[in-house]
Protein backbone atom coordinates (compact mmCIF):
# COMPACT_ATOMS: atom_id res chain seq x y z
CA UNK A 1 0.00 0.00 0.00
CA UNK A 2 1.18 3.48 -0.81
CA UNK A 3 1.98 5.72 2.13
CA UNK A 4 1.44 8.90 0.06
CA UNK A 5 5.05 10.02 0.30
CA UNK A 6 6.14 12.76 -2.10
CA UNK A 7 7.09 11.03 -5.35
CA UNK A 8 9.90 13.40 -6.19
CA UNK A 9 11.82 16.41 -4.98
CA UNK A 10 9.25 18.84 -6.37
CA UNK A 11 6.24 17.23 -4.69
CA UNK A 12 8.23 17.29 -1.47
CA UNK A 13 9.00 21.00 -1.85
CA UNK A 14 5.35 21.75 -2.55
CA UNK A 15 4.41 19.98 0.68
CA UNK A 16 7.10 21.88 2.59
CA UNK A 17 5.80 25.17 1.26
CA UNK A 18 2.21 24.33 2.22
CA UNK A 19 3.19 23.44 5.78
CA UNK A 20 5.36 26.55 6.20
CA UNK A 21 8.57 24.51 6.32
CA UNK A 22 10.22 26.20 3.32
CA UNK A 23 11.07 29.81 2.48
CA UNK A 24 11.57 30.99 -1.12
CA UNK A 25 14.52 33.32 -1.62
CA UNK A 26 14.21 35.30 -4.86
CA UNK A 27 17.23 37.56 -4.45
CA UNK A 28 20.52 36.43 -5.97
CA UNK A 29 22.70 34.34 -3.69
CA UNK A 30 26.26 33.26 -4.33
CA UNK A 31 27.16 29.56 -4.61
CA UNK A 32 30.53 30.58 -3.14
CA UNK A 33 29.81 30.22 0.61
CA UNK A 34 26.66 32.40 0.78
CA UNK A 35 24.21 29.53 0.10
CA UNK A 36 26.20 27.44 2.54
CA UNK A 37 26.14 30.11 5.22
CA UNK A 38 22.38 30.55 4.94
CA UNK A 39 21.85 26.80 5.10
CA UNK A 40 24.19 26.49 8.08
CA UNK A 41 22.28 29.11 10.06
CA UNK A 42 19.02 27.42 9.10
CA UNK A 43 20.33 24.15 10.58
CA UNK A 44 21.53 25.77 13.78
CA UNK A 45 18.21 27.57 14.26
CA UNK A 46 16.05 24.69 12.99
CA UNK A 47 14.46 27.18 10.59
CA UNK A 48 12.50 26.40 7.39
CA UNK A 49 14.42 25.10 4.34
CA UNK A 50 15.74 27.89 2.11
CA UNK A 51 14.69 27.57 -1.56
CA UNK A 52 17.31 29.46 -3.59
CA UNK A 53 15.70 30.58 -6.85
CA UNK A 54 18.46 32.80 -8.20
CA UNK A 55 22.00 31.44 -8.01
CA UNK A 56 24.87 33.70 -9.09
CA UNK A 57 26.56 32.54 -12.32
CA UNK A 58 24.03 29.74 -12.82
CA UNK A 59 20.79 30.97 -14.41
CA UNK A 60 18.27 28.16 -14.81
CA UNK A 61 19.49 26.28 -11.74
CA UNK A 62 17.88 26.41 -8.32
CA UNK A 63 18.71 24.88 -4.97
CA UNK A 64 17.10 23.76 -1.73
CA UNK A 65 19.05 23.86 1.51
CA UNK A 66 18.59 21.64 4.57
CA UNK A 67 15.83 19.53 3.02
CA UNK A 68 15.28 17.18 5.97
CA UNK A 69 16.99 18.78 8.94
CA UNK A 70 13.95 18.67 11.23
CA UNK A 71 11.56 15.95 12.38
CA UNK A 72 8.74 18.01 10.85
CA UNK A 73 10.32 17.74 7.40
CA UNK A 74 11.04 14.05 7.96
CA UNK A 75 7.37 13.50 8.83
CA UNK A 76 6.31 15.31 5.64
CA UNK A 77 8.75 13.22 3.61
CA UNK A 78 7.19 10.08 5.05
CA UNK A 79 3.69 11.23 4.11
CA UNK A 80 2.78 11.97 7.75
CA UNK A 81 1.43 15.09 9.40
CA UNK A 82 4.15 17.67 10.04
CA UNK A 83 3.16 17.72 13.72
CA UNK A 84 3.67 13.97 14.18
CA UNK A 85 5.69 13.37 17.38
CA UNK A 86 8.99 11.52 17.20
CA UNK A 87 7.71 8.22 18.67
CA UNK A 88 4.93 8.16 16.07
CA UNK A 89 7.39 8.76 13.23
CA UNK A 90 9.66 6.07 14.67
CA UNK A 91 6.86 3.53 15.06
CA UNK A 92 5.70 4.19 11.50
CA UNK A 93 9.25 3.70 10.19
CA UNK A 94 9.65 0.42 12.06
CA UNK A 95 6.24 -0.77 10.87
CA UNK A 96 7.07 -0.07 7.23
CA UNK A 97 10.46 -1.74 7.46
CA UNK A 98 8.77 -4.94 8.61
CA UNK A 99 6.77 -5.12 5.37
CA UNK A 100 8.07 -6.84 2.22
CA UNK A 101 10.71 -4.96 0.18
CA UNK A 102 9.39 -3.53 -3.09
CA UNK A 103 11.62 -3.82 -6.14
CA UNK A 104 11.95 -0.78 -8.41
CA UNK A 105 10.20 -0.64 -11.78
CA UNK A 106 11.95 0.43 -14.96
CA UNK A 107 10.59 3.22 -17.13
CA UNK A 108 11.69 4.34 -20.58
CA UNK A 109 13.85 7.38 -21.12
CA UNK A 110 10.95 9.39 -22.52
CA UNK A 111 9.17 8.94 -19.20
CA UNK A 112 12.21 9.90 -17.13
CA UNK A 113 12.44 13.61 -16.24
CA UNK A 114 16.13 13.20 -15.36
CA UNK A 115 16.78 12.68 -19.09
CA UNK A 116 15.39 16.06 -20.16
CA UNK A 117 18.96 17.31 -20.63
CA UNK A 118 21.88 15.02 -21.50
CA UNK A 119 25.50 16.19 -21.52
CA UNK A 120 28.16 13.85 -22.87
CA UNK A 121 31.84 14.19 -23.78
CA UNK A 122 33.35 17.64 -23.20
CA UNK A 123 29.87 19.00 -22.43
CA UNK A 124 29.76 16.87 -19.30
CA UNK A 125 31.59 19.47 -17.24
CA UNK A 126 31.18 19.52 -13.47
CA UNK A 127 31.58 23.30 -13.39
CA UNK A 128 28.36 23.60 -15.39
CA UNK A 129 26.56 22.65 -12.18
CA UNK A 130 26.26 25.09 -9.25
CA UNK A 131 28.28 23.01 -6.82
CA UNK A 132 28.46 25.13 -3.68
CA UNK A 133 31.48 26.04 -1.60
CA UNK A 134 29.62 24.82 1.45
CA UNK A 135 31.90 26.09 4.23
CA UNK A 136 34.78 28.54 4.35
CA UNK A 137 38.01 26.53 4.37
CA UNK A 138 36.65 23.47 2.57
CA UNK A 139 39.01 21.68 0.22
CA UNK A 140 36.74 22.32 -2.72
CA UNK A 141 33.20 22.60 -3.96
CA UNK A 142 31.00 19.72 -2.89
CA UNK A 143 28.45 18.91 -5.54
CA UNK A 144 27.19 15.92 -3.68
CA UNK A 145 26.06 16.60 -0.14
CA UNK A 146 22.47 15.36 -0.28
CA UNK A 147 22.64 12.62 -2.83
CA UNK A 148 23.56 8.98 -3.18
CA UNK A 149 25.97 6.97 -5.25
CA UNK A 150 24.69 3.93 -7.14
CA UNK A 151 27.09 1.03 -7.62
CA UNK A 152 26.80 -2.66 -8.36
CA UNK A 153 28.64 -5.67 -6.98
CA UNK A 154 30.60 -7.24 -9.86
CA UNK A 155 29.96 -10.78 -8.63
CA UNK A 156 26.36 -10.92 -7.49
CA UNK A 157 24.95 -7.80 -9.21
CA UNK A 158 23.67 -6.53 -5.86
CA UNK A 159 22.87 -2.82 -5.97
CA UNK A 160 24.10 -0.32 -3.41
CA UNK A 161 22.87 3.22 -2.85
CA UNK A 162 24.97 5.10 -0.33
CA UNK A 163 25.87 8.68 0.59
CA UNK A 164 29.54 9.24 -0.09
CA UNK A 165 30.60 12.88 -0.20
CA UNK A 166 32.16 14.05 -3.47
CA UNK A 167 34.41 17.07 -3.93
CA UNK A 168 34.89 18.58 -7.38
CA UNK A 169 38.55 18.45 -8.37
CA UNK A 170 38.34 19.53 -12.02
CA UNK A 171 35.89 19.44 -14.93
CA UNK A 172 35.87 15.67 -15.07
CA UNK A 173 37.04 14.53 -11.67
CA UNK A 174 35.55 14.22 -8.22
CA UNK A 175 37.24 12.79 -5.14
CA UNK A 176 35.96 11.54 -1.83
CA UNK A 177 36.41 9.06 1.01
CA UNK A 178 35.12 5.54 0.45
CA UNK A 179 35.84 3.91 3.79
CA UNK A 180 36.75 0.22 3.59
CA UNK A 181 34.01 -0.93 5.96
CA UNK A 182 31.26 0.83 3.98
CA UNK A 183 29.18 -1.16 1.51
CA UNK A 184 30.65 0.59 -1.53
CA UNK A 185 34.09 0.40 0.07
CA UNK A 186 33.83 -3.37 0.34
CA UNK A 187 32.80 -3.49 -3.31
CA UNK A 188 35.43 -1.16 -4.67
CA UNK A 189 38.42 -1.87 -2.44
CA UNK A 190 37.56 -5.56 -2.05
CA UNK A 191 36.58 -6.50 -5.61
CA UNK A 192 37.04 -3.92 -8.37
CA UNK A 193 40.40 -2.50 -7.29
CA UNK A 194 42.19 -5.86 -6.78
CA UNK A 195 41.10 -6.79 -10.31
CA UNK A 196 42.24 -3.38 -11.57
CA UNK A 197 38.72 -2.75 -12.89
CA UNK A 198 37.01 0.61 -13.07
CA UNK A 199 33.75 0.62 -11.12
CA UNK A 200 30.79 2.27 -12.87
CA UNK A 201 28.90 4.71 -10.65
CA UNK A 202 26.00 7.11 -10.87
CA UNK A 203 25.67 9.98 -8.41
CA UNK A 204 21.99 10.81 -7.89
CA UNK A 205 21.56 14.42 -6.80
CA UNK A 206 18.20 15.34 -5.29
CA UNK A 207 16.02 12.26 -5.56
CA UNK A 208 12.65 11.74 -3.91
CA UNK A 209 13.00 12.00 -0.12
CA UNK A 210 12.44 8.31 0.69
CA UNK A 211 15.14 7.21 -1.75
CA UNK A 212 17.49 9.67 -0.07
CA UNK A 213 16.50 8.38 3.36
CA UNK A 214 16.97 4.76 2.24
CA UNK A 215 20.44 5.54 0.94
CA UNK A 216 21.66 6.87 4.28
CA UNK A 217 19.85 4.34 6.45
CA UNK A 218 21.57 1.16 7.55
CA UNK A 219 19.54 -1.77 6.26
CA UNK A 220 20.37 -5.25 5.02
CA UNK A 221 17.86 -4.76 2.19
CA UNK A 222 19.23 -3.32 -1.08
CA UNK A 223 18.39 0.36 -0.94
CA UNK A 224 16.47 0.48 -4.23
CA UNK A 225 14.03 -2.00 -2.66
CA UNK A 226 14.22 -0.42 0.78
CA UNK A 227 13.10 2.92 -0.70
CA UNK A 228 10.06 1.16 -2.16
CA UNK A 229 9.37 -0.40 1.23
CA UNK A 230 9.42 3.04 2.89
CA UNK A 231 7.16 4.53 0.20
CA UNK A 232 4.83 1.56 -0.03
CA UNK A 233 5.29 1.55 -3.78
CA UNK A 234 8.05 0.94 -6.30
CA UNK A 235 10.61 3.59 -7.16
CA UNK A 236 10.66 4.27 -10.89
CA UNK A 237 14.15 3.88 -12.31
CA UNK A 238 15.76 4.42 -15.70
CA UNK A 239 19.00 3.17 -17.18
CA UNK A 240 22.08 5.40 -17.25
CA UNK A 241 23.49 6.71 -20.53
CA UNK A 242 26.95 5.20 -20.20
CA UNK A 243 26.47 2.01 -18.16
CA UNK A 244 23.77 -0.42 -17.08
CA UNK A 245 23.17 1.12 -13.65
CA UNK A 246 19.61 2.22 -12.92
CA UNK A 247 18.78 5.57 -11.29
CA UNK A 248 15.55 7.15 -10.01
CA UNK A 249 13.81 8.58 -13.06
CA UNK A 250 12.52 11.68 -11.29
CA UNK A 251 15.85 12.72 -9.73
CA UNK A 252 16.98 16.25 -10.50
CA UNK A 253 20.58 15.55 -11.61
CA UNK A 254 22.54 12.39 -12.44
CA UNK A 255 26.33 12.28 -12.78
CA UNK A 256 27.65 9.11 -14.42
CA UNK A 257 31.17 7.81 -14.58
CA UNK A 258 33.68 5.36 -13.18
CA UNK A 259 35.58 5.01 -9.92
CA UNK A 260 39.24 4.56 -10.84
CA UNK A 261 41.56 2.12 -9.06
CA UNK A 262 45.28 2.71 -8.71
CA UNK A 263 45.15 6.47 -8.21
CA UNK A 264 44.12 8.65 -5.30
CA UNK A 265 43.91 12.43 -5.11
CA UNK A 266 43.84 14.72 -2.09
CA UNK A 267 40.36 15.46 -0.78
CA UNK A 268 39.02 17.55 2.10
CA UNK A 269 39.02 19.23 4.51
CA UNK A 270 35.25 19.44 4.82
CA UNK A 271 32.85 20.45 7.57
CA UNK A 272 31.71 17.09 8.83
CA UNK A 273 28.70 15.64 10.59
CA UNK A 274 30.47 15.72 13.94
CA UNK A 275 30.39 19.52 13.85
CA UNK A 276 34.14 19.75 13.18
CA UNK A 277 36.62 19.50 10.37
CA UNK A 278 38.43 16.49 11.77
CA UNK A 279 39.68 14.23 9.04
CA UNK A 280 42.69 15.70 7.30
CA UNK A 281 43.16 16.44 3.66
CA UNK A 282 44.60 13.24 2.28
CA UNK A 283 44.56 11.02 -0.82
CA UNK A 284 41.11 9.60 -1.44
CA UNK A 285 39.08 7.72 -4.05
CA UNK A 286 38.78 9.18 -7.55
CA UNK A 287 35.60 9.42 -9.65
CA UNK A 288 35.91 10.29 -13.36
CA UNK A 289 32.75 11.43 -15.03
CA UNK A 290 31.34 10.58 -18.45
CA UNK A 291 27.86 12.09 -18.52
CA UNK A 292 25.55 14.50 -16.73
CA UNK A 293 21.79 14.36 -17.16
CA UNK A 294 19.26 16.63 -15.49
CA UNK A 295 15.69 17.83 -15.37
CA UNK A 296 14.71 21.16 -16.85
CA UNK A 297 15.39 23.91 -14.28
CA UNK A 298 17.05 21.47 -11.91
CA UNK A 299 16.83 22.02 -8.17
CA UNK A 300 19.94 20.83 -6.37
CA UNK A 301 19.73 20.01 -2.68
CA UNK A 302 22.41 21.08 -0.24
CA UNK A 303 23.06 19.55 3.11
CA UNK A 304 25.38 21.61 5.28
CA UNK A 305 27.08 19.45 7.85
CA UNK A 306 28.34 21.09 11.00
CA UNK A 307 27.01 21.86 14.44
CA UNK A 308 23.65 20.12 15.00
CA UNK A 309 21.13 19.65 13.62
CA UNK A 310 21.46 18.87 9.91
CA UNK A 311 19.74 16.10 7.99
CA UNK A 312 22.76 13.83 8.09
CA UNK A 313 22.71 13.90 11.87
CA UNK A 314 18.95 13.67 12.13
CA UNK A 315 18.34 10.90 9.62
CA UNK A 316 21.35 8.79 10.53
CA UNK A 317 20.41 9.08 14.19
CA UNK A 318 16.83 8.19 13.41
CA UNK A 319 17.60 5.18 11.24
CA UNK A 320 20.62 3.91 13.19
CA UNK A 321 18.63 4.01 16.41
CA UNK A 322 15.75 2.13 14.87
CA UNK A 323 18.05 -0.52 13.36
CA UNK A 324 19.36 -1.02 16.90
CA UNK A 325 15.76 -1.27 18.04
CA UNK A 326 15.13 -4.08 15.54
CA UNK A 327 18.36 -5.84 16.45
CA UNK A 328 17.62 -5.84 20.18
CA UNK A 329 14.01 -6.83 19.60
CA UNK A 330 15.11 -9.72 17.39
CA UNK A 331 17.23 -10.99 20.28
CA UNK A 332 14.30 -10.95 22.68
CA UNK A 333 15.61 -8.08 24.81
CA UNK A 334 12.61 -6.47 26.57
CA UNK A 335 13.31 -2.97 25.31
CA UNK A 336 10.81 -0.16 25.69
CA UNK A 337 12.42 1.93 22.94
CA UNK A 338 15.66 3.09 21.34
CA UNK A 339 16.46 6.70 20.52
CA UNK A 340 19.64 8.13 19.12
CA UNK A 341 20.00 11.83 19.85
CA UNK A 342 20.62 13.87 16.67
CA UNK A 343 22.38 16.46 18.83
CA UNK A 344 24.95 13.78 19.60
CA UNK A 345 25.79 13.62 15.88
CA UNK A 346 24.62 10.00 16.02
CA UNK A 347 27.24 9.07 18.57
CA UNK A 348 24.94 8.48 21.54
CA UNK A 349 22.11 5.97 21.69
CA UNK A 350 19.61 5.72 24.52
CA UNK A 351 18.04 2.32 25.12
CA UNK A 352 15.00 1.96 27.34
CA UNK A 353 14.57 -1.50 28.84
CA UNK A 354 12.56 -3.41 31.38
CA UNK A 355 15.24 -4.57 33.79
CA UNK A 356 14.15 -8.19 33.70
CA UNK A 357 17.43 -9.66 34.85
CA UNK A 358 20.85 -8.69 36.13
CA UNK A 359 23.39 -7.72 33.48
CA UNK A 360 20.85 -6.70 30.88
CA UNK A 361 22.58 -3.38 30.20
CA UNK A 362 25.90 -5.12 29.54
CA UNK A 363 24.15 -7.55 27.22
CA UNK A 364 22.67 -4.62 25.29
CA UNK A 365 26.10 -2.99 25.04
CA UNK A 366 27.68 -6.19 23.75
CA UNK A 367 24.96 -6.69 21.15
CA UNK A 368 24.98 -3.23 19.66
CA UNK A 369 28.74 -2.78 19.80
CA UNK A 370 29.08 -6.16 18.10
CA UNK A 371 26.89 -5.09 15.18
CA UNK A 372 28.20 -3.87 11.82
CA UNK A 373 26.83 -0.42 12.57
CA UNK A 374 28.97 0.12 15.63
CA UNK A 375 31.79 2.14 13.98
CA UNK A 376 29.35 5.05 13.74
CA UNK A 377 28.62 5.48 17.44
CA UNK A 378 30.36 4.97 20.72
CA UNK A 379 28.12 5.96 23.65
CA UNK A 380 25.23 3.86 24.89
CA UNK A 381 22.98 4.87 27.75
CA UNK A 382 20.70 2.17 29.09
CA UNK A 383 17.78 3.45 31.15
CA UNK A 384 14.86 1.68 32.76
CA UNK A 385 11.25 2.14 31.73
CA UNK A 386 10.89 4.96 34.24
CA UNK A 387 12.90 7.28 31.97
CA UNK A 388 11.51 8.99 28.86
CA UNK A 389 14.16 8.15 26.23
CA UNK A 390 13.04 11.05 24.01
CA UNK A 391 13.58 13.63 26.76
CA UNK A 392 17.14 14.92 26.94
CA UNK A 393 16.39 16.31 30.41
CA UNK A 394 15.17 12.94 31.66
CA UNK A 395 18.15 11.10 30.14
CA UNK A 396 20.65 13.55 31.64
CA UNK A 397 18.92 13.18 34.98
CA UNK A 398 19.10 9.37 34.82
CA UNK A 399 22.74 9.50 33.74
CA UNK A 400 23.61 11.88 36.55
CA UNK A 401 21.79 10.02 39.29
CA UNK A 402 21.54 6.30 38.49
CA UNK A 403 24.89 5.60 36.85
CA UNK A 404 27.59 4.68 39.38
CA UNK A 405 30.81 6.40 38.25
CA UNK A 406 32.86 3.25 38.79
CA UNK A 407 30.53 0.27 38.71
CA UNK A 408 28.15 1.31 35.93
CA UNK A 409 30.50 2.71 33.30
CA UNK A 410 31.87 -0.03 31.05
CA UNK A 411 34.63 0.73 28.55
CA UNK A 412 35.39 -1.11 25.32
CA UNK A 413 38.87 -0.65 23.91
CA UNK A 414 40.27 -1.43 20.45
CA UNK A 415 36.87 -1.10 18.82
CA UNK A 416 36.19 -0.04 15.23
CA UNK A 417 35.65 3.69 14.75
CA UNK A 418 35.97 6.22 11.96
CA UNK A 419 38.66 8.73 11.02
CA UNK A 420 36.08 11.45 11.63
CA UNK A 421 35.93 11.06 15.41
CA UNK A 422 37.15 14.38 16.86
CA UNK A 423 38.25 12.70 20.11
CA UNK A 424 40.49 10.18 18.36
CA UNK A 425 44.22 10.73 18.26
CA UNK A 426 45.85 11.30 14.85
CA UNK A 427 47.22 7.73 15.04
CA UNK A 428 43.79 6.28 15.86
CA UNK A 429 42.20 8.21 12.98
CA UNK A 430 44.65 6.74 10.50
CA UNK A 431 43.46 3.20 11.23
CA UNK A 432 39.84 4.04 12.11
CA UNK A 433 40.39 2.89 15.68
CA UNK A 434 37.68 3.78 18.14
CA UNK A 435 36.55 3.06 21.67
CA UNK A 436 33.12 2.60 23.21
CA UNK A 437 31.44 3.24 26.51
CA UNK A 438 28.28 1.95 28.12
CA UNK A 439 26.45 3.86 30.86
CA UNK A 440 24.19 1.57 32.87
CA UNK A 441 21.50 3.81 34.33
CA UNK A 442 19.37 1.06 35.82
CA UNK A 443 19.20 0.33 39.52
CA UNK A 444 20.61 -3.11 40.42
CA UNK A 445 17.95 -5.76 40.87
CA UNK A 446 19.57 -7.19 43.98
CA UNK A 447 19.00 -4.05 46.05
CA UNK A 448 16.28 -4.47 48.67
CA UNK A 449 13.09 -2.79 47.49
CA UNK A 450 13.06 -0.64 50.60
CA UNK A 451 16.47 0.78 49.58
CA UNK A 452 15.42 1.82 46.08
CA UNK A 453 15.38 5.61 45.65
CA UNK A 454 11.98 7.02 44.75
CA UNK A 455 11.75 9.51 41.89
CA UNK A 456 10.31 12.74 43.23
CA UNK A 457 8.23 14.19 40.43
CA UNK A 458 4.75 15.54 39.90
CA UNK A 459 3.58 12.33 38.27
CA UNK A 460 5.13 10.00 40.84
CA UNK A 461 4.68 11.27 44.38
CA UNK A 462 1.15 12.65 44.41
CA UNK A 463 -2.11 10.75 44.41
CA UNK A 464 -3.94 10.77 41.07
CA UNK A 465 -6.78 12.87 42.46
CA UNK A 466 -4.36 15.60 43.51
CA UNK A 467 -2.68 15.56 40.09
CA UNK A 468 -6.08 15.78 38.37
CA UNK A 469 -7.13 18.68 40.57
CA UNK A 470 -3.91 20.59 39.93
CA UNK A 471 -4.16 19.93 36.19
CA UNK A 472 -7.79 21.01 36.06
CA UNK A 473 -7.01 24.32 37.74
CA UNK A 474 -3.65 24.96 36.09
CA UNK A 475 -4.82 27.66 33.68
CA UNK A 476 -7.06 29.17 36.30
CA UNK A 477 -3.96 29.68 38.42
CA UNK A 478 -2.56 31.78 35.57
CA UNK A 479 -0.24 29.21 34.01
CA UNK A 480 -0.31 28.38 30.30
CA UNK B 1 48.04 39.69 -17.89
CA UNK B 2 46.27 40.12 -14.56
CA UNK B 3 47.86 38.67 -11.50
CA UNK B 4 46.69 35.13 -10.87
CA UNK B 5 45.74 33.90 -7.42
CA UNK B 6 45.97 30.31 -6.34
CA UNK B 7 45.93 28.46 -3.08
CA UNK B 8 47.33 25.15 -1.93
CA UNK B 9 47.11 22.98 1.16
CA UNK B 10 50.32 22.39 3.10
CA UNK B 11 49.92 19.20 5.08
CA UNK B 12 53.10 19.50 7.12
CA UNK B 13 54.46 22.24 9.35
CA UNK B 14 54.81 25.18 6.92
CA UNK B 15 57.90 26.38 8.74
CA UNK B 16 59.58 23.14 7.69
CA UNK B 17 58.93 23.84 4.01
CA UNK B 18 62.01 25.25 2.22
CA UNK B 19 61.86 28.98 1.49
CA UNK B 20 62.45 28.35 -2.20
CA UNK B 21 61.27 25.36 -4.23
CA UNK B 22 62.05 24.86 -7.91
CA UNK B 23 60.12 22.57 -10.26
CA UNK B 24 58.03 21.23 -7.44
CA UNK B 25 54.79 19.33 -8.10
CA UNK B 26 51.78 20.41 -6.09
CA UNK B 27 48.02 20.68 -6.27
CA UNK B 28 46.76 24.25 -6.58
CA UNK B 29 43.30 25.75 -6.85
CA UNK B 30 42.51 28.58 -9.25
CA UNK B 31 40.92 31.40 -7.23
CA UNK B 32 40.34 33.96 -9.99
CA UNK B 33 39.60 32.17 -13.27
CA UNK B 34 38.29 34.04 -16.29
CA UNK B 35 34.98 32.18 -16.03
CA UNK B 36 33.90 32.51 -12.39
CA UNK B 37 32.08 29.18 -12.59
CA UNK B 38 35.53 27.53 -12.63
CA UNK B 39 36.62 29.00 -9.29
CA UNK B 40 38.35 26.46 -7.04
CA UNK B 41 39.23 24.24 -10.00
CA UNK B 42 42.18 22.15 -8.83
CA UNK B 43 45.07 20.90 -10.90
CA UNK B 44 48.46 19.30 -10.50
CA UNK B 45 51.07 21.93 -11.33
CA UNK B 46 54.81 21.91 -11.86
CA UNK B 47 55.83 25.23 -10.37
CA UNK B 48 58.39 27.38 -8.65
CA UNK B 49 57.27 28.45 -5.20
CA UNK B 50 58.73 31.03 -2.83
CA UNK B 51 57.82 32.12 0.65
CA UNK B 52 58.79 35.61 -0.54
CA UNK B 53 55.49 36.99 -1.78
CA UNK B 54 57.19 39.29 -4.28
CA UNK B 55 59.51 36.69 -5.83
CA UNK B 56 57.04 35.47 -8.48
CA UNK B 57 54.23 37.27 -10.22
CA UNK B 58 51.35 35.18 -8.99
CA UNK B 59 49.95 34.81 -5.48
CA UNK B 60 49.84 31.51 -3.63
CA UNK B 61 47.70 31.46 -0.51
CA UNK B 62 48.50 28.75 1.99
CA UNK B 63 46.00 26.64 3.87
CA UNK B 64 46.74 23.96 6.43
CA UNK B 65 45.28 20.47 6.49
CA UNK B 66 42.03 21.47 8.10
CA UNK B 67 41.53 24.60 6.06
CA UNK B 68 43.23 27.20 8.25
CA UNK B 69 44.40 30.13 6.09
CA UNK B 70 47.81 31.63 6.79
CA UNK B 71 47.89 35.42 6.98
CA UNK B 72 50.67 35.99 4.49
CA UNK B 73 50.67 34.48 0.99
CA UNK B 74 53.64 33.00 -0.82
CA UNK B 75 54.32 33.51 -4.52
CA UNK B 76 54.24 31.07 -7.41
CA UNK B 77 55.20 30.64 -11.03
CA UNK B 78 53.19 27.84 -12.63
CA UNK B 79 55.26 26.22 -15.36
CA UNK B 80 52.80 23.63 -16.57
CA UNK B 81 49.66 21.75 -15.68
CA UNK B 82 50.16 18.00 -15.30
CA UNK B 83 47.38 15.75 -16.55
CA UNK B 84 47.35 12.64 -14.39
CA UNK B 85 44.78 10.97 -16.63
CA UNK B 86 46.46 11.47 -20.02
Amino acid sequence: MSYNCPKDNREFMKALEESGDMISIDQEVDWDMEMGAITRRVCEEQAPSPYFKNIKDYPGFESLGAPMATYRRLAIAMGLDAEAPIPEIANEYVKRTKEEPIAPVTVGKKDAPCKENILLGDDANLFHLPGPMVHGGDGGRYLATWHFVVSKDPDNEEINWGMYRMMVFDEKTMVGPVLPFSDMGKMFHGKYAPRNQNMPFAAVLSADPMSSLASCAPSPIPEDQFAGQLMGEAVEVVQCETCDLMVPASAEIIIEGEVIPGIEIEEAPFGEYTGYRTSPREPRTVYRIKAITYRNNPIMMISNMGMPVDEGQLLRSFSLGLEMHKLLESQGIPITGVYMLPESTHHMVVVGVKTAYTGIATQIGNLIYGSKLSPWFHMTIVVDEDTDIYSKDAVIHALSTKCHPIRDIHKYENAPGTPLNPFASPEERKVSMGAKVLFDCTFPLDWPKSDLPIRVSFDNVYPQEIQDKVNANWQKFGYK
Amino acid sequence: MAQKEYDTFVLTDPSAVPDEQQNVELIVRDLNPEDRRNKYRSFFAKANVSKDKSRYADVLWIRLGRGQLLNEPWSIEVQEEIDKFA
